[in-house]
């Protein structure tokens, strides 16, 4: 096999090379028990039944052997059963093995003698219990302080005076050159709020006189709240939030998930400090004390903070509410906890000890204990149950005295309808004569369980008798509306309750404490020995395990959560302050100092730079679990400074182009076309399902990323498709994919197209300053199709057979152009021009659409002149050339006529389409939508006064600021020179494709807006705006 | 700036994006992700990467037959069933229709009879499958222990029964093995013009994977693939501008700094956009198919057209590198409660004869050594009586312990028979077969190790089968 490792990895293998070089070496603890873990214990050692009596836990059983007789022979492992067993591939059963290294390993382990690093213990108890090898493992080991690092060759042109860069260079790293003040500026945006700046607060920071202007820079940052927003997200990806409950394919909706959302957002903001913020989490409702009478706003606060214990999926509100769908519940809470505080897949030790790490079974359930009194299986209230209510006592009453005025109208009503039922009934008994009338009366006033089989034939006989409120407005029509008021009035009588509120908390019932059991191989329906709370045994020195006591006497709750959390915000845990100092390293550079954030154990990397985790560890600690001070201290190392040399290093130190998550890309579209609503907090945003079936935004969209509704199942396509997680448990760490289904999203995707238009329509409604435009160099665009249109009104002039006058409208109207802002015109009345046509006003005011011809050739003409309206005495339309006067006449009244002719034209040449009324002008709506086919010797071109049709048009004077204006609101610089003339270019090669291609400028839009859109769509989807330095 | 610049994008992908491109196809030298190793940054992508051993398939087509086709009516034939018929029987059913439940055992109402040189016995209503008997492996003991739908689907799919989330297996050979084609998606998802089955878009979800191995899903109508055409405004040279301008400020932006494969891979995952734009209109276009294959399928007919026309597709994906096709039916065609008389027959006319002939297509064009293709449900069904009342409205409840599926090609065995339900088809009791036999099976046609190839979520190594239980069914393969 050949395998390729990492840098981390590879120095894994060295040091295992050069601790196994000589082959006498190699001992059962440090060599060989690692490789029995992962595969072998399972049936022999870990639990009480061992397969086939062989033992593989110390060496001397294995030479002692089981049923098949002695495992392994001194020195001769060609003679060794164990070694003839794996090699057949007869052991471990099942499709998995051991590798050719591993068995390698096995045979020269035994060649050598079959060694162990000390002697075996006498005695064995049960289960695998934790070597001293295991227990060295790196993680487990107390934090302490490292001293600095002298340095022995310094950069001197670097200012070195943090320490995170005297232990990076003490590993072996040069620091690159410091980036750019403006690279600086849009790093920081990003690494701190998620949030591009705007060309106003980008050029400020960069004309900061200030010394201490990066201080500030950091200061505004850290004190802005999209903070909470951005470091609220990152943490809500470990906490696994979401808006729905997940478990089945229903995945119901999770109402209220969004308040926990809300107070992570408002706790970062706060910069509670980590430890708290962390213990409110786990253990909130034990802070927050009994509750009677009104919450406060404490513990409203804290009880919201242990939505972390109810992020989990949790199917046993919609149809799971079993013994597995509960206890699901619970593995997926402690996984939760698992990787986002210790970084340990504590999940692996559910059904055996773990196959890699010292944690052995009892440690999981030790921890479940910590849990149990709180989800308790077997006492369990289903997701709806769990909520808690805001309202207040007086809320409550004032609810309970609006409802009973909405049910004394409620009264009302129904003594209405009892009423018209009665009339109605009464009516329509009138059309049956005696005995039937009485007959179908006591038939119908009879209860329907009650009714007998004659009376059931002769309501089914006669039909009409069966009355119901739903059908009464049949017989009473003015019955419907009346009730209806009532409904309404009662409506609006509800609407005056206070809002009630809800918050999704993990409330532990008092004085409940249920027993835990170690289930075997994780099944809960095989319960073993009971378990107490504790921390993970690895993490205490042998045989001083921290238990917590089952029960605190001061608390009305077993006050387990609360001394876990205590313990591991504590010293005493080792794990903690490392795996959030390697997150917060992880989010500044691309890559953890530990590669793998959620794994700090023996399958996870190696930390890359140890002494600088550590140094970050107790720096957090000391500094009072203050995140932002940690932010700051990351960012005013050179470490965090330096440009990116190399755009794909993965290194943990270097600086890389790092690819924006699927919300910054999306939130960073919104600021750059103007659309983003900055406003904080809140339900989330609804999704919906389009035509094709992708789950998209309902809009507008406005909203940051951090806002859209999480539901598991239904995944935003823009999202998912750059890798925002989905959330089936918790998300340790996003991937980063490139493919070609994003490519096509950012071309055809609705949500670009969309984007793109906003994005246009913003740079075209802002200005530059006219200073800044003259240093622009000239560029000559070709004219858009559309500007050969003219729209405006005038008369013909029987005699000389021309246009009398020409006067261009002078309003445009969302969609057409009138003579002024009212419609009709005081002077000139109903004279308006749209795509398809138009109205003309009095006699004395046509309406003329005029072409003027580019260029020397002939033309033909094709149109069809309708007049729709069965009303009035129609139109007449007219096309005259100012060269050879008029070409055609026609008449539409109530029907059409087809306009065709042909003729030449010289370069300027005007062709009128003048339409009049005949005697009045009422009714006079027409349409005459018209195709000129354009040849001279070199080309033909289609005019289509119908997709040509457009509103004032830009003047082509104003690309060259808008394009200035795209690249500094997406880019957050000014184009190039070469950039920009490459954007001109752009937009004249689009509109003189444009001329030939009409039907690329959607309706609505000019041909300039169109290319400007198609520009910005370019710059929305370029690895520029992807991408961050 | 050059004009030849601005538009390589028409120049057959010469020049620049041939560079880039080459970047982003780069075999790494790699193995398929395996076991152990610690984790690299979560970087993946679609490059081919070898197999862990010889594959013998390379790509696979799923007809899923979901609902739990009748395989005592279909394909496993119970004579002591019909013996006796209208008996009660003695063994426990679990039911999942309690109010309707009966132990009145019910014969099949079909005929059954021998095909082939194998001589495998095969129900009337599956005329067509009788002739390929000897190209398929018929196995009759698969054995999902749980009668509800989705609870299997999701077992067959993602490798643990219920659980929802969990990659698909197509997802998995991708991660594995990447991609053969540069132009197509990978994984297709061909859906019924009627709807998507049960559990929906689940279906081909790559669960903890990166989303990047999920299935594309191939639409019954316009837009057959989202997002792939351009809106009619931008079809034609203004996208094509727009695409060449696009690549023309990426180019400058990766020009900045040393060492861009990743922005390279992203200007080349655009010409692969431009690309797929064609080769999918190209796929799909089955006029390109002569008269006789058209036949074959069954596209002048009414019953058959649809599902024909969709084999036919899938048939057209995997010549062009597609690795993994799965056809779903509308909701539960299969699912015959009630009316069984009538509605399986139903079923069989609208699906057996484009099966039988796609496996007799690839087997023409000498596809099949290396195509491998499924048919099968998530279940079958009891041999009791659903009582609807009426002899003709009887139907059958949910079976998971013991069914029928069959796979043809691959490296899979033809001809043959595997495995045995009890006297009556009610639990499977020789050679069982789970839906973790079936992955690691099929994975190892495919050259994977099905416990070897893993993915590091949450600290936890994911396989396909989750560590369960799951053995190579060897008997089966060639």
């Amino acid at each position: 096999m050949i395998r390729v490792f990492t840098v981390s990895a590879s120095m894994i293998l060295c040091c295992h090379l050069v601790s196994t070089a000589g082959a006498e070496r190699l001992t059962y603890e440090h060599d060989i028990r690692p490789i029995f873990r992962a595969h072998c214990f399972d049936c022999h050692g870990a639990s009480e039944e061992i397969e086939g009596e062989l033992d593989l836990r110390l060496v001397r059983l294995m030479i002692r052997g089981g049923d098949s007789g002695p495992a392994i022979v001194a020195s001769k492992p060609d003679e060794s059963l164990l070694v003839d067993r794996i090699r057949s591939g007869d052991m471990p059963p099942g499709p998995s093995h051991l590798s050719d290294q591993e068995i390698d390993t096995i045979e020269r382990w035994i060649a050598s003698g079959s060694k162990t690093a000390r002697p075996e213990p006498a005695k064995i108890g049960p289960g695998l219990g934790i070597t001293p090898e295991e227990r060295s493992f790196w993680s487990f080991q107390p934090i302490h302080r490292p001293a600095l690092p002298v340095l022995t060759k310094r950069d001197e042109s670097l200012e070195i005076e943090e320490p995170i860069d005297f232990f990076v260079i003490a590993n072996g790293h040069e620091i690159a050159t410091q980036a750019d003040r403006r690279t600086l500026v849009i790093r920081a945006y990003f690494d701190l709020i998620g949030l591009p700046p705007t060309p106003a607060e980008l050029q400020d920071w960069i004309e900061e006189p200030s010394d201490k202007w990066f201080d500030h820079l950091l200061d505004t940052l850290l004190a802005s709240p999209h903070y909470g927003e951005r470091w609220g997200r990152h943490w809500l990806d470990i906490a696994g939030y979401a808006d729905s409950e997940g478990y089945s394919a229903a995945d119901t909706e999770r109402p209220w998930s969004w308040k926990y959302r809300d107070w992570v957002i408002r706790a970062l903001n706060d910069d509670k400090p980590f430890d708290q913020f962390l213990t409110e989490q786990l253990a909130g409702d034990e802070l927050a004390g009994p509750i009677s009478g009104d919450l406060t706003a404490n513990q409203i606060g804290l009880l919201t903070a242990t939505g972390f214990l109810r992020m989990a999926a949790d199917g046993t509100g919609s149809g799971a509410n079993n013994s597995e769908g509960r206890n699901q519940v619970m593995i997926d809470t402690l996984q939760i906890v698992g990787t986002s505080l210790f970084g340990l897949s504590l999940q692996c030790a559910q059904c055996h000890d773990h196959r890699y790490d010292p944690i052995p079974q009892s440690d999981y359930y030790a921890m479940r204990a910590i849990f149990e009194p709180a989800i308790d299986w077997k006492a369990w209230k289903p997701p709806a149950q769990r909520l808690i209510s805001l309202y207040t006592a007086s809320d409550r009453q004032k609810a309970a005295e609006v409802e009973a005025e909405a049910q004394e109208l409620a009264k009302t009503k129904a003594q209405e309808l009892a009423e018209y039922m009665q009339q109605a009934l009464n009516q329509e008994l009138m059309k049956y004569d005696q005995p039937l009338r009485d007959q179908l009366k006591v038939a119908y006033q009879t209860a329907v369980a009650e009714r007998n089989d004659e009376q059931k034939q002769i309501l089914a006989k006669h039909p009409s008798v069966n009355i119901t409120s739903g059908n009464l407005y049949q017989y009473i029509p003015d019955s419907k509306p009346k009730l209806a008021e009532f409904d309404k009035q009662i409506q609006q009588i509800r609407s005056k309750k206070p809002i009630q509120e809800f918050i999704r908390a993990l409330v532990e019932p008092p004085s409940h404490q249920p027993e835990t059991r170690l289930f075997h191989r994780g099944d809960f329906q095989q319960p073993k020995q009971l378990i107490s709370p504790a921390a993970f045994t690895v993490t205490s020195e042998p045989g001083q395990q921290a238990v917590f006591a089952s029960d605190n006497e001061q608390l009305t709750t077993s006050g387990r959560r609360l001394a876990f959390a205590r313990w591991i915000t504590s010293r005493d845990n080792p794990l903690l302050a490392r795996v959030i100092a390697n997150r917060l390293w992880m989010h500044h550079f691309g890559t953890g100092i530990v590669a793998t954030p959620a794994d700090f154990g023996k399958l996870g990397a190696r930390p890359s730079n140890l002494p600088l985790l550590d140094w970050l560890a107790d720096e957090l600690m000391v500094q009072g679990w203050s995140l932002k001070t940690l932010h700051r201290t990351i960012m005013s190392s050179a470490t965090w400074r330096q440009q990116v040399l190399d755009a794909s290093q993965k290194d943990y130190a270097s600086r890389r182009l790092r690819r924006l998550e699927a919300e910054t890309i999306r939130d960073r579209m919104l600021v750059t076309t103007g659309r983003l609503d900055p406003k904080l907090f809140g339900r989330p945003i609804q999704l919906k399902e389009d035509d094709t079936g992708q789950i998209v935004v309902e809009k507008p969209q406005k909203r940051r990323s951090l806002y859209l509704q999480v539901r598991r199942s239904r995944p935003v396509a823009m999202m998912s498709s750059f890798d925002a997680p989905t959330m089936e448990t918790n998300c340790e760490i996003r991937s980063s994919s490139t493919v070609a289904t994003q490519s096509l999203m950012m071309l055809n995707g609705q949500f670009i197209l969309e984007r793109a238009i906003e994005f246009a329509n913003r740079v075209a409604a802002e200005e530059l300053d006219a200073e800044s435009l003259s240093t622009l160099p000239a560029f000559d665009f070709p004219k858009p199709l559309s500007d050969s249109w003219q729209y405006g009104f005038g008369s013909y002039a029987q005699d000389i057979e021309r246009t009398e006058s020409f006067t261009p409208l002078s309003h445009w109207n969302n969609n057409q152009w009138q003579a002024g802002p009212a419609l009709p015109d005081p002077k000139r009345g109903w004279v308006l021009l749209n795509a398809q046509g138009g109205h003309p006003g009095g006699p004395t005011h046509a309406v003329v659409r005029r072409w003027t011809a580019q260029a020397t050739g002939s033309i033909k003409i094709d149109g069809k002149l309708s007049h729709p309206s069965a009303a009035g005495d129609g139109v007449r339309g007219r096309i005259i050339s100012s060269s050879k006067g008029i070409l055609g006449e026609w008449m539409a009244k109530s029907n059409s006529t087809n306009t065709s002719v042909s003729t030449d034209v010289n370069m300027g040449d005007t062709i009128d389409f003048i339409t009049d009324c005949q005697s009045n002008h009422t009714s006079d709506s027409f349409s005459w939508p018209v195709t000129m086919t354009f040849s001279d010797n070199d080309q033909t071109m289609i005019y289509s006064s119908v997709d040509q049709f457009s509103g004032p048009s830009d003047p082509v004077a104003m690309i060259p600021s808008q394009i200035i204006r795209v690249w500094e609101l997406a880019y957050c610089r000014r184009p190039t020179e070469a950039e920009y003339r490459a954007g001109c270019q752009f937009i004249a090669q689009q509109l003189s494709t444009f001329r030939s291609n009409p039907t690329a400028i959607p309706q609505g839009r000019t041909a300039i807006q169109q290319a400007m859109t198609n520009l910005c769509q370019s710059v929305l989807s370029s690895n520029e705006f992807l991408y961050v330095e | 700036m050059t004009i030849s610049r601005r538009n390589f994008l028409q120049q057959q992908g010469m020049g620049v994006g041939a560079i880039a491109l080459s970047c982003l196809m780069q075999q790494e030298q790699s193995q398929a992700n395996p076991k152990n190793v610690p984790k690299r940054p979560p970087v993946f992508d679609l490059k081919p990467k070898p197999p862990h051993h010889q594959p013998r398939a390379k790509a696979m087509i799923s007809l899923f037959q979901h609902g739990g086709p009748s395989h005592m009516d279909l394909t496993d034939p119970k004579p002591e069933l019909t013996k006796f018929d209208g008996t009660d029987y003695t063994e426990e059913v679990g039911f999942s229709f309690v109010n309707e439940a009966s132990k009145k055992l019910m014969g099949t109402r079909w005929k059954f009879s021998k095909h082939g040189q194998s001589g495998t016995e095969l129900s009337e209503l599956l005329p067509e499958t009788a002739s390929i008997v000897d190209d398929i492996c018929l196995i009759r003991s698969m054995h999902t222990g749980a009668n509800g739908h989705e609870v299997s689907i999701r077992y067959f799919h993602g490798g643990v029964p219920g659980v929802l989330g969990r990659a698909h297996l197509a997802s998995w050979l991708l991660y594995g093995l990447g991609s053969e084609t540069n132009n197509l998606p990978a994984y297709m998802v061909l859906t019924d013009p009627a709807g998507h089955p049960v559990d929906g878009a689940n279906n081909w979800s790559s669960g903890f994977l990166p989303a990047l191995y999920q299935g594309t899903v191939l639409r019954a109508k316009e837009p057959r693939i989202l997002n792939l055409d351009a809106p009619a405004h931008l079809a034609g040279a203004p996208q094509q501008q727009n695409l060449a301008f696009l690549q023309q400020l990426n180019r400058r932006h990766a020009d900045r700094f040393k060492n861009p494969s990743e922005l390279e891979a992203r200007i080349a995952s655009y010409e692969l956009a431009a690309r797929m734009q064609t080769a999918a209109t190209d796929a799909l276009d089955i006029s390109q198919e002569t008269k006789a294959t058209h036949a074959l399928y069954g596209l002048h007919d009414e019953a058959t057209r649809e599902y024909g026309t969709r084999c036919l597709i899938a048939r057209r994906l995997v010549e062009r590198g597609v690795r993994f096709v799965q056809l779903f039916l509308n909701g539960q065609p299969w699912d015959n409660h009630s009316n069984i008389g009538t509605a399986l027959p139903n079923v069989c006319r609208k699906t057996d004869k484009p099966a039988a002939a796609l496996v007799k297509d690839l087997k023409q064009r000498g596809m099949l050594d290396e195509v491998l293709v499924h048919w099968g449900g998530e279940i079958g069904r009891l041999p009791v009586t659903q009582n609807q009342g009426a002899a003709e409205k009887h139907g059958r409840d949910h079976n998971g312990q013991g069914f029928s599926i069959w796979m043809a090609g691959g490296g899979i065995k033809g001809g043959m028979t595997y495995g045995a339900t009890d006297d009556f088809g009610h639990r499977a009791v020789k050679d069982v077969v789970t839906p973790n036999d079936y992955q690691a099976t099929l994975m190892h046609l495919f050259g994977l190790q099905s416990n070897d190839l893993v993915f590091h979520q949450n600290g936890v190594q994911q396989t396909i089968t989750a560590d369960r239980p799951a053995r190579v069914v060897r008997e089966i393969l060639t």
